[in-house]
Formats: C-alpha cells, sequence, structure tokens
C-alpha cells in the first residue's frame, strides 16, 4: 500500500473520530438508567469489537503462514496481534470505570469479563512466546499458537449466552438501541476499525524495515567475517 | 508526528471538556417559576419557603450526580486516548530509532567498501 493510500486512511480515521466524538457528546439521545456515563458503550464496545478482528486477522494470516511459509504473512499477523492486544486494553481498562459507577465494582469474575481477560492475557503470552524463540521455529510455534488463542473469541462472543445470569447485557441489546445511540455507536465502531487498520499498515510496514534491518546486519556481519 | 499526537490529545480533550460542561439549564427564575407553579396548583396551604428549599436540595444533589457522572465518563475517555497517544508515541520512537540503525548499518559498509 502507497504513502498515499495510507494518508488517505489516516485523514478519514482522523475525521471519523472526530465525527463519532461529536456524535457522542452532542447527538446520541443521553440513555435514561445510566445517563452519561452510558456514554462509556461508543468506544468500549467498538475496542472490544475490533479487538475480535484484529486477532481475526492474526488467526487468518497465521494458518496462511503455516499453509505458505511468507515471513511477510508471519509480519502482519504480528501487528495484528500487537494491535489486538492494544484495543483489548482499551476495552478492559475503560469497562471497570463504566462498571464502577453502573455495578457498583470495578471488576466482577463473570463469564465476559473473566473470558476477556483469558484472551488478553493469552495474546500476551504469544509475545512471550515470540521473545523466547529464534527464526522459524519462533514464528512457527506463535502461529499455532495464534489459531489456538483465536478460539477464545468466539467464548467471549457467547459468553453473556453460555452463561447467563452475568452482569453484561445480552448480545443483542446494542442492535436494539434508540436510533441516534445505534447510528453513533456504528460511526463510533467504523472510526476504530479505520484505526486499526491504519495502525496496521503502520506497524507492518515497521515489521518489515526491522526485518530488513536483521538480513542486512546479517549479510553485513557474513562479510566481515568472511 | 509526535506533536500530530499530542494535538491531536489536546484538540479530543478540549472537545471532550466543551461537550461535557454544558450547564445545568436551571437558573434561579426557573426555580422560582416551579415553585410558584406547585404552589399555585396545590389543593392545600404549603410553605412557599419549604417548597423552594426542598426544590434547591434536590438540585443539588441532581448537579452531584452529574458531575460525578461527568468524571466517569471523562476518565474513561481519558483512558481510552491516553492508551492509543502511548502507543503511537512508541511507534514513533521504534520507527526513529529503527532508521538511525539502518542509517549507520549503511554508513558502516559504505565506509568499508
Amino acid at each position: 500500500m502507497g504513502n498515499l493510500s495510507t494518508k488517505i486512511i489516516a485523514v478519514i480515521t482522523a475525521i471519523l473520530i472526530f465525527i463519532s466524538l461529536y456524535l457522542i457528546f452532542g447527538y446520541a439521545r443521553t440513555e435514561g438508567t445510566m445517563l452519561e456515563v452510558q456514554k462509556i458503550f461508543y468506544y468500549h464496545v467498538s475496542a472490544a469489537l475490533t479487538v475480535f478482528v484484529a486477532f481475526g486477522v492474526n488467526c487468518v494470516f497465521s494458518l496462511k503462514y503455516l499453509i505458505q511459509r511468507k515471513p511477510d504473512d508471519d509480519l502482519l499477523a504480528v501487528a495484528a496481534a500487537e494491535l489486538g492486544v492494544i484495543f483489548c486494553t482499551v476495552a478492559l481498562l475503560s469497562g471497570p470505570i463504566w462498571a464502577r459507577y453502573a455495578w457498583n465494582t470495578w471488576w466482577n469474575w463473570e463469564a465476559r469479563l473473566t473470558s476477556t481477560l483469558v484472551l488478553w492475557l493469552m495474546y500476551v503470552g504469544y509475545f512471550i512466546l515470540r521473545s523466547a524463540l529464534e527464526g522459524d521455529k519462533r514464528r512457527i510455534y506463535s502461529a499455532v499458537l495464534g489459531i489456538i488463542a483465536y478460539l477464545d473469541v468466539p467464548i467471549v462472543y457467547y459468553a453473556v449466552d453460555i452463561w447467563q445470569g452475568g452482569l453484561h447485557p445480552d448480545r443483542g441489546t446494542k442492535w436494539s438501541l434508540e436510533t441516534t445511540m445505534r447510528y453513533t455507536w456504528m460511526v463510533a465502531l467504523l472510526a476504530l476499525i479505520m484505526l486499526f487498520i491504519f495502525l496496521l499498515i503502520i506497524r507492518y510496514r515497521m515489521k518489515k524495515t526491522e526485518a530488513r534491518y536483521e538480513i542486512l546486519q546479517q549479510k553485513y556481519l557474513e562479510e566481515t567475517s568472511g | 508526528m509526535k506533536i500530530a499526537v499530542l494535538a491531536s490529545f489536546v484538540v479530543v480533550l478540549a472537545l471532550f471538556i466543551f461537550a461535557t460542561q454544558v450547564p445545568v439549564d436551571i437558573t434561579p427564575e426557573k426555580v422560582s417559576a416551579a415553585v410558584s407553579e406547585a404552589i399555585s396548583q396545590s389543593e392545600v396551604p404549603v410553605d412557599e419557603e419549604v417548597v423552594e428549599q426542598a426544590v434547591k436540595n434536590s438540585i443539588t444533589i441532581l448537579e452531584k450526580g452529574q458531575r460525578t457522572r461527568l468524571k466517569y465518563l471523562a476518565a474513561a475517555y481519558i483512558v481510552i486516548w491516553l492508551v492509543f497517544m502511548l502507543y503511537v508515541l512508541r511507534l514513533g520512537q521504534q520507527q526513529q530509532q529503527l532508521d538511525q540503525r539502518l542509517a549507520q548499518l549503511e554508513q558502516t559498509s559504505n565506509g568499508e567498501e
């Protein structure tokens, strides 16, 4: 992807973020029970759904790497996993602030929260594994872990159905929101997905430059020692 | 890049403050009007001062609740933005270091040629 396309994506992302913030604070109706605090929903839920997209990209490119063994697929998978962890951190940090007001507790070991924390820990483990290994072994083992870790995504998504009686509302709640709230949430979700795409391009390029540097360095060391 | 990220944070923060600092639209005139209306509609004799005090107390409680909610809202959005901002700043730093390392390697290999 060229520099111009990246710049266009960056501009679209920035515009969408500002529009979403305007919609959140200036357009969307204030919910009747939690009032202003409910506005955390727009970025909290969008970040959580972007996590699924990010780890989905990681899973697809991990699988692709295992089949085709192209190092570029591994680099894209790592970049997506890193962003998944960042978005998951956002969801895990904004959630407790909302929970403190809505549920009167910072944390509750209910199904959705616990499975999300497990998801975050698994991808943190993915990076620990990568830092402990080298070369092909690192790429293969982390690709396998990436695919296994993705199995937790449907568990997180369906947690409220599997373990009923949790504090999170039903999956369908966001679709039955009042019109202004639903549109606002959709724009916020689009903004965060665009932000993910933009950061993914940047991170992937950096990973490629790092790989190029490592090859050049190795070549140089071989030449000087030979 | 650092300036752009910091600027975006400041703009978002300013937008947030602007949007959430909308004053509660309850003026003393409105309070007096509401009290007068309540008294005129009441079928039993009421003490105007007591009603006015009760309304004022209710407003204070409402405003306190709103301030608390806005604090939670502000905290959540600041945390969200901080995570993204710190990540982007770290990316910028890493890119800078990588560029330096590449330039250094090129310089070294050119010097030896």
